[in-house]
């Protein structure tokens, strides 16, 4: 078997075993960076075109299947574990370290896969190898947190499966290839596909779950789940409508929630939220420029966002805290932290010479070539939100504000390191973007640094940036307070237990009320023939009195007739 | 916040440039910059050619404008939604992190002066 002919999931999972091999330390640590090492130089090399099958019971699965729209996000998911284990370099829990190498590898795998049962395998993978890392924080909150994840993506991998079987009862085929929304069977894909890309209403496991992993955890899902999704929407269902507004409405309602989150990792799972939407807005649209916007967006995405999670996570690590109330001007001893936190900030915002730029802006160009007015408004005003809640709250809550009192020392250097690549990278592609864009699905006709397009961002930003200094210098702007806000998930983490537990009760009391009917029916019935039949009854009274002299006349009746015959 | 004070020279190089910030008069210096900058970005507007797809966009200042009313009206919208959504940090009880302190184990909590 050729080199090129591994799966790259294999690669992991050969890690994965390898790990267990070795003894814990830097050995494994340096593991943990070569084997994406190895797998990007793989995907690399992959040609266009290639594909490796192999039989499944009366099925062909596609293990490889090689072209410009999987191999950009295999590249970028190998740099994300890349980026994600330098990071954790320090960690020393097996559980982890297996878990981020398996959860990497099927990501990457559910990329490569052609068909849609081997989608099936890895998308469920993922579930099931990312919920440790939320698990290995070892309390009872994430335990619960945990599970409520687990049992969202299993059900997401069921409907999968469910659709699965019933598009190729329809069609016959299992490919993974481009479907139109219509038959039961390809909206059931659709929704499972929905699940894990966070569209509204289905998003709460997002901002419940990120928060509730380990400090390096969170940097590793950050990258592969929502953005496995957004691959396999943008293969399965590129230029489907209703796609155009479900992103609008992702990109908007998460903004007002990050404003006024505490928990700064919150506040970047429902940003991760809002930036998912600028990506299915994309996908709606369905023109080759708009996927290109897609997939660059996913691969700038991953990294400034990877680099945010980083920043807060390096402060976490030394404070053992992200909430904004509690920190605040930390600038002081974490400066090159506060730098690479400023760099992802500027990146997700937008901010020209920043990698965010060059991507998002050919999904707004799209929106506006296309003449969707309304939608167009509803990115650019997101644009602006992405400013408030990424662009300011992150960086100014946690480093500048008011002084925390918090004299932290920087990271230790190997996260210093993972920072400062994502940050490099993150300058690197917006300040020179010709290769991501020579590395996207279709060939790329855009400029992005046009007088109107610097301009127009930058009015849009820094007039945005001077109404929060005017909201914060007349004390509008919303302080920082210790608390958590409802969203949707209220209906099943708070009402539907407590309908469960009434509903509960008043089936216990109905069948306790009926056993206690039956019960006293039964002891009336008892104690009445008692009392009528029993000694002391009103029947009793009417027996012959010389029953008893009947009675042993029979007896003796019968002693004789024995004694007779003997 | 005198309890708060560090001897500026045990501050990393960088942090010591960043002090300035915390100065007296810094922040409105800060905040006037800003009102220039975007008063030049407006002016802007003026100096070359639009090449836009809606007329909107030839506003002189349009995305000025927008993006200044727009963040305020979200600023003040997510303030009212705070009202309606806010909950003690325990709401969720032991089911949930937001109550909880993150595992002593997974940290290196280390100062700056040690």
């Amino acid at each position: 078997m050729m080199f090129d002919q591994i799966p790259t999931a294999f690669l992991f999972f050969a890690g994965a075993i390898a790990l267990l091999g070795l003894p814990q330390g830097r050995m494994r640590s340096a593991l943990l960076l070569i084997v994406p090492i190895i797998a990007a130089w793989q995907v690399w090399g992959l040609q266009v075109g290639s594909t490796y099958t192999v039989p499944f019971f009366d099925f062909e699965l596609d293990l490889i299947r090689v072209d410009k729209l999987s191999r950009i996000f295999g590249l970028i998911f190998c740099l994300a574990a890349f980026l994600g284990n330098l990071f954790a370099w320090h960690l020393r829990d097996t559980v982890q370290q297996v878990a981020a190498l398996l959860y990497a590898g099927s990501a990457i795998g559910a990329v490569f896969a052609g068909d849609l049962i081997t989608l099936f395998f890895y998308w469920e993978g993922t579930a099931i190898a990312s919920v440790f890392l939320i698990w290995a924080r070892r309390t009872e909150g994430a335990f619960h947190t945990g599970m409520r994840y687990l049992i969202i993506q299993i059900a997401s991998g069921v409907i999968l499966l469910a659709g699965v079987a019933l598009y190729y009862r329809d069609t016959g085929s299992i490919a993974f290839e481009s479907m139109t929304l219509g038959s039961i069977g390809t909206w059931l894909i659709f929704l499972s596909f929905g699940i894990k890309a966070a569209f509204p209403l289905l998003h709460n496991w997002l901002q419940d779950s990120y928060p509730a992993a380990t400090i390096t955890g969170t940097v590793i899902l950050s990258a592969f789940t929502t953005k496995l999704a957004i691959y396999a929407l943008a293969r399965g269902f590129a230029g489907t409508e209703i796609l155009i507004y479900i992103g609008v409405v992702m990109t908007l309602f998460p903004i007002f929630f990050a404003e006024i989150e505490n928990d700064l990792r919150r506040v970047l799972a429902y940003s991760l939220n809002n930036q998912l939407g600028f990506m299915v807005v994309g996908i709606g649209i369905g023109t080759e420029m708009a996927i290109n916007g897609t997939a660059s967006h996913a691969f700038a995405h991953i990294l400034y966002k990877a680099l945010l999670f980083m920043s807060v996570g390096a402060v976490m690590f030394r404070t053992g805290t992200s909430k904004a109330s509690e920190l605040g001007g930390l600038y002081r001893t974490m400066p090159k932290t506060a730098m690479f936190c400023l760099v992802g900030a500027a990146s997700i915002s937008a901010f020209p010479l920043f990698s965010g730029f060059v991507t998002k802006s050919i999904i707004l160009d799209e929106a506006a070539s296309g003449h969707m007015y309304i939608v167009w408004l509803a990115l650019v005003f997101a644009s602006a939100g992405v400013l408030s809640h990424s662009g300011i709250k992150i960086p100014f809550f946690m480093f500048f504000a008011h002084d925390s009192g918090l004299r932290p020392k920087e990271p230790p250097t190997h996260m210093l390191l993972a920072m400062g690549i994502t940050a490099a990278l993150c300058i690197a592609i917006g300040v020179y973007p010709a290769p991501l864009y020579a590395l996207l699905p279709y060939p790329v006709d855009f400029t992005p640094y046009t007088t109107g397009h610097v301009i127009g961002q930058l009015q849009l930003l820094l007039f945005a940036l001077f109404a929060f200094a005017i909201l914060m210098r007349t004390g509008i702007h919303p302080p920082e307070i210790r608390a958590v806000n409802l969203d949707t998930d209220w209906s099943y983490r708070w009402l539907l237990p407590r309908i469960i537990r009434k509903v509960a009760s008043l089936v216990a009391a109905i069948w306790n009320g009926i056993l206690a009917f039956l019960d006293t029916r039964l002891k009336n019935i008892i104690s009445g023939l008692y009392h009528s039949h029993g000694p002391e009854g009103r029947m009793a009274r009417v027996w012959p009195t010389g029953a008893m002299v009947i009675w042993i006349s029979v007896l003796l009746g019968a002693t004789l007739i024995v004694s007779f015959f003997e | 916040m005198s309890e708060h004070e560090t001897d500026p020279k045990k501050l990393p190089a960088l942090g010591r440039m960043l002090l300035w910030v915390d100065k007296p008069g810094s922040a409105n210096k800060i905040f006037w910059a800003l009102a220039v900058v975007c008063g030049l970005l407006f002016l802007a507007d003026f100096t070359y050619e639009k090449h836009s797809y809606f007329d909107i966009e030839h506003l002189p200042g349009f995305y000025g404008i927008y993006g200044f009313v727009m963040f305020t009206g979200l600023i003040l919208a997510a303030k009212g939604l705070r009202v309606l959504i806010k909950r003690n940090e325990d709401f969720y009880g032991d089911k949930a992190v937001d109550s909880e302190d993150y595992p002593e184990a997974g940290l290196e909590k280390v100062d700056h002066d040690v």
